[in-house]
């Protein structure tokens, strides 16, 4: 149970010792969601021995993870707090067993956790359903796989042609079990724990980015103030139980570079532990580049889960006799032959396909889509062989349409004659610049004179990152080539114009 | 800090400032030295930099053109910093085409990577070329502004990958005096009149008057190593001011013709966004002085009487070597 275990194939060492672990309470280790919930509910005393092994592997697998979700490196770079990183660590995983285990979807359900401030206790009931889909095909022991899970193996190894690192399986898995049982422990503790890394649409539609920020030097009374509310109101900080010294709120920011400072005691002052920069009047401000996160999910899905969410909530409610049902239904999965097991699947999974738009089908394709070829106890997926790619030769020589006029002209002239569009000479047309290169910062620097006194640092408007490191030109002037190009230096961005002569 | 005035008796006010202004200071100093240059770079920002190869002439239209008065060098041949491109440089061209005005050939060709050869000529310093790394402590990058000629500073960091130089900004005397006006509250408790501080100077103060022809001026310029010559009239009154970067109107266009002209006629080629000429008084407060930093793009005041007849200069660096280095 050791870390150093955890090598290549640390992943599937690791299954093993949960496998393992469970088997004390249940043989059946092909379903480790039920019989980890089944243990929570019915074997409450044999939980505990078993949790700091589990929590040890949790340790180094969620790194995995972590490489995977940048909202955790995010939540670790804001530094929201001490004790709740673990706890808001397990809320993004609590999310991904509710989610299905697409883990790129768990910011966004964990939002949906956050939005209608659900508690901490995901109910068993509701996000079974993914999970023990999930954890059907893929740790099916040997024998019965072949025949009962064909069919709908086949449809997910078509759709999963592309599925992610081969360690990627178990480490979900592993969270999976992980996050049950903190999830179980959270219900005693602490209830109220809101998910730290979130994202949500407000109701323009914008994606909002859950930024938590902290002041830690001291002062009563502290407020946030910045570009965000227009300078104009003040956001008070709330104190961190447990944390003298350490205020913090959490604010839902649209990606951007956010300005801000802070008034402590009526004062205003700026963190030493955020960057910090001058705006274009100079003033000393603390200053955030909050990203937009890669959308992995449609809209559709979203929305969907977000529905789910709900539904769970309102079943959650209930108090605990649906979780017992459940619990019912996930020992009958257990027991049942695979056809009777996978019936049920069905029916749930029609449950799902009910309530929402996106048929369980291709829900359950979009999750597989993301799980490694290496099924385990040997069993790897079929996969269609790539087409072979057209062997490419390197050369040194420059090809003599780029040397020789002639042959270019040539080239030229064969190129214009193929080309049936009556368009001539298409090819003396450069192709058109994409839009967002038109936007160039530098020309909406003002030269006037009314902000010469402010701006003495040349202090120009944040660039969008896809214009970074192209070269812009102006028009040769006076035999004097003047070229631009925006490169970021550490968290700052430097736009070098450079001037040369034309030799 | 803090200290707040009204909380002292009376009597002892005069001791009160004294202490005030003492801790202000070095509470600046702490806050310069908390901060790295790096920090107080603006997130977004343009820096202009010239190729060595460029003509001299050009890169006076460059400067021109964007409005600033100086600028890193790159030598693209070495792919290294080459030092900043300042109005001293022009201000040496000038004299040298002025003792040679049979070089005129030499001097519209001349490009900024022979300026080490007119240097040479014409028997000055070599071009500062010192540097800092922008991670280093704001207070240590003002002293080495201070040590160097220019009033400036270039931040030069190396490329990570082709551990090549790379130019990040220059931090000018001006900038980080707005940025302690603008950001230190501290600024306010400075309120021990500045003729007390002994931080004007006062003597040996070079000034000239409107007849003045303006290649004396710059004469003066290089040999007393002050960046302006105040222009007083007859009764010792000041009127205007020739800047060191009013050179760089003269010569416009690699014209070299208007070196014959008085100062007063010189000044005619001054833009229209000109800030003006800032005065003080031996009386009045560094708070007052910075305050004016803050709100206008000043760099230097002249001390004068209640009369208006000039009676010393206090430049930024004056000032910056006060909040630096003051002892008392």
């Amino acid at each position: 149970m050791s870390e150093n275990i955890i090598n290549e194939n640390g992943k599937d060492l690791s299954m093993l010792d949960i496998n393992d672990a469970n088997t004390g309470v249940n043989d059946d280790t092909s379903n480790l969601t039920h019989s980890f919930s089944q243990m929570n509910v019915d074997n409450p005393n044999e939980l505990e021995p078993q949790f700091t092994s589990i929590r040890k592997h949790r340790s180094t697998l969620i790194f995995d993870d972590e490489d995977e979700i940048p909202p955790y490196a995010d939540h670790a770079e804001h530094g929201s707090g001490n004790v709740s990183d673990s706890d808001s660590m397990s809320d993004g995983s609590v999310s991904i067993s509710d989610s299905g285990s697409n883990i790129n979807l768990n910011s966004y359900s964990d939002s949906n956790v956050s939005y209608i401030k659900q508690s901490q206790s995901t109910s068993d009931t509701d996000h079974m359903d993914p999970s023990v889909m999930k954890n059907h095909t893929m740790n099916i022991p040997g024998a019965t796989t072949d025949t009962l899970s064909y069919n709908m193996d086949q449809s997910i190894q078509k759709s999963g042609s592309n599925s992610s690192t081969p360690s990627y399986n178990n480490g979900t898995v592993d969270t999976q079990q992980q996050q049950q049982q903190q999830q179980q422990q959270q219900q005693y503790h602490n209830q109220n724990q809101s998910p730290s890394n979130t994202q949500l649409k407000n109701s323009q539609g914008n994606i909002m980015v859950p930024v938590d920020i902290t002041w830690q030097q001291g002062g009563n009374k502290v407020y946030v103030t910045g570009s965000f509310t227009g300078w104009r109101k003040m956001i008070g900080l709330i104190p961190v139980a447990g944390h003298p010294n350490l205020l913090h709120v959490k604010l839902q920011l649209p990606p951007g570079t956010h300005r801000f400072r802070f008034i402590v005691d009526n004062e205003l002052r700026f963190s030493d532990y955020l960057p910090t920069a001058t705006d274009q009047m100079g003033n000393f401000v603390n200053y955030l580049e909050i990203n937009e996160p890669i959308p992995t999910i449609t809209q559709q899905q979203q929305q969907q889960q977000q529905q789910q969410q709900q539904i769970q909530q309102q079943q959650q409610y209930p108090q605990q006799q649906p979780q017992y049902e459940h619990v019912a239904r996930g020992q009958d999965i257990q027991h049942l032959p695979q056809g009777q097991g996978r019936k049920n699947f069905d029916q749930e999974a029609n449950d799902i396909a009910n309530k929402k738009p996106l048929s369980a089908r291709s829900r359950i394709a979009l999750e597989i889509e993301r799980e490694p070829d290496d099924m385990g106890n040997g069993f790897t997926r079929f996969r269609e062989e790539a087409p072979l790619k057209e062997k490419i030769e390197y050369t040194q020589d420059i090809p003599a349409v780029f040397t020789d006029p002639t042959v270019m002209e040539q080239y030229y002239i064969t190129l214009d004659q193929q080309q049936n569009n009556h368009q001539n000479m298409v090819w003396l047309t450069p192709p058109q610049l994409p839009p967002q290169l038109e936007n160039v910062i530098l020309n909406s620097y003002s030269n006037s004179q009314s902000s010469n006194n402010e701006n003495t640092s040349g202090a120009l408007p944040i660039p969008n990152h896809v214009i970074l490191n192209h070269l812009a030109t102006s028009s040769i002037k006076h035999n004097t080539l003047c070229v631009a190009s925006i490169v970021r230096y550490k968290r700052k961005y430097v736009t070098q114009i450079l001037y040369a002569p034309l030799q | 800090m803090n200290i707040n005035p009204t909380d002292k008796a009376q009597p002892d006010a005069g001791e009160n400032v004294l202490l005030e202004q003492r801790l202000a200071v070095e509470s600046i100093r702490t806050f310069l030295n908390s901060k790295t240059s790096y920090d107080v770079l603006p997130v977004s920002y343009r820096l202009i930099v010239l190729d060595t190869s460029l003509l001299v002439k050009k890169s006076l239209n460059v400067l021109l053109q964007n409005n600033i008065v100086s600028a890193p060098l790159w030598d693209s041949q070495t792919s290294r910093f080459a030092g900043l491109l300042t109005s001293s440089d022009f201000i040496n061209v000038i004299q040298y085409y002025f003792s040679n005005p049979d070089k005129f050939e030499l001097v519209d060709k001349l490009q900024l990577d022979g300026l080490k050869d007119i240097e040479r000529a014409i028997g000055v310093d070599p071009l500062d070329t010192a540097s800092i790394h922008p991670s280093r402590p704001l207070y240590e990058a003002c002293i080495k502004m201070m040590e160097s000629r220019s009033g400036r500073i270039p931040l030069i960091d190396k490329d990570e990958e082709t551990r090549r130089e790379i130019v990040v900004s220059v931090l000018t005397q001006y900038r980080i005096l707005k940025f302690v006006a603008l950001n230190c509250r501290e600024t306010r408790f400075l309120k021990r009149p500045i003729g007390d501080l002994n931080i004007i100077s006062d003597q040996n103060l070079k000034s000239c008057n409107m007849t003045t022809p303006v290649i004396d001026v710059i004469q003066l310029l290089t040999h007393a190593g002050v960046s302006s010559v105040p222009i007083v009239d007859e009764n010792g009154f000041l009127v205007n001011v020739y800047e060191a970067v009013d050179v760089l109107g003269l010569i416009k266009g690699g014209i070299y013709n208007d070196l014959s002209l008085t100062v007063g006629e010189a000044l005619m080629r001054r833009s229209d966004d000109f800030e003006g000429v800032y005065t003080c008084t031996r009386n009045d407060k560094l708070s007052t002085i910075m305050d004016n930093i803050r709100k206008s793009r000043v760099h230097r005041f002249f001390v004068v009487d209640e009369a208006g007849r000039l009676m010393g200069v206090l430049t930024l660096s004056d000032i910056l070597k006060y909040i630096l280095l003051g002892t008392n």
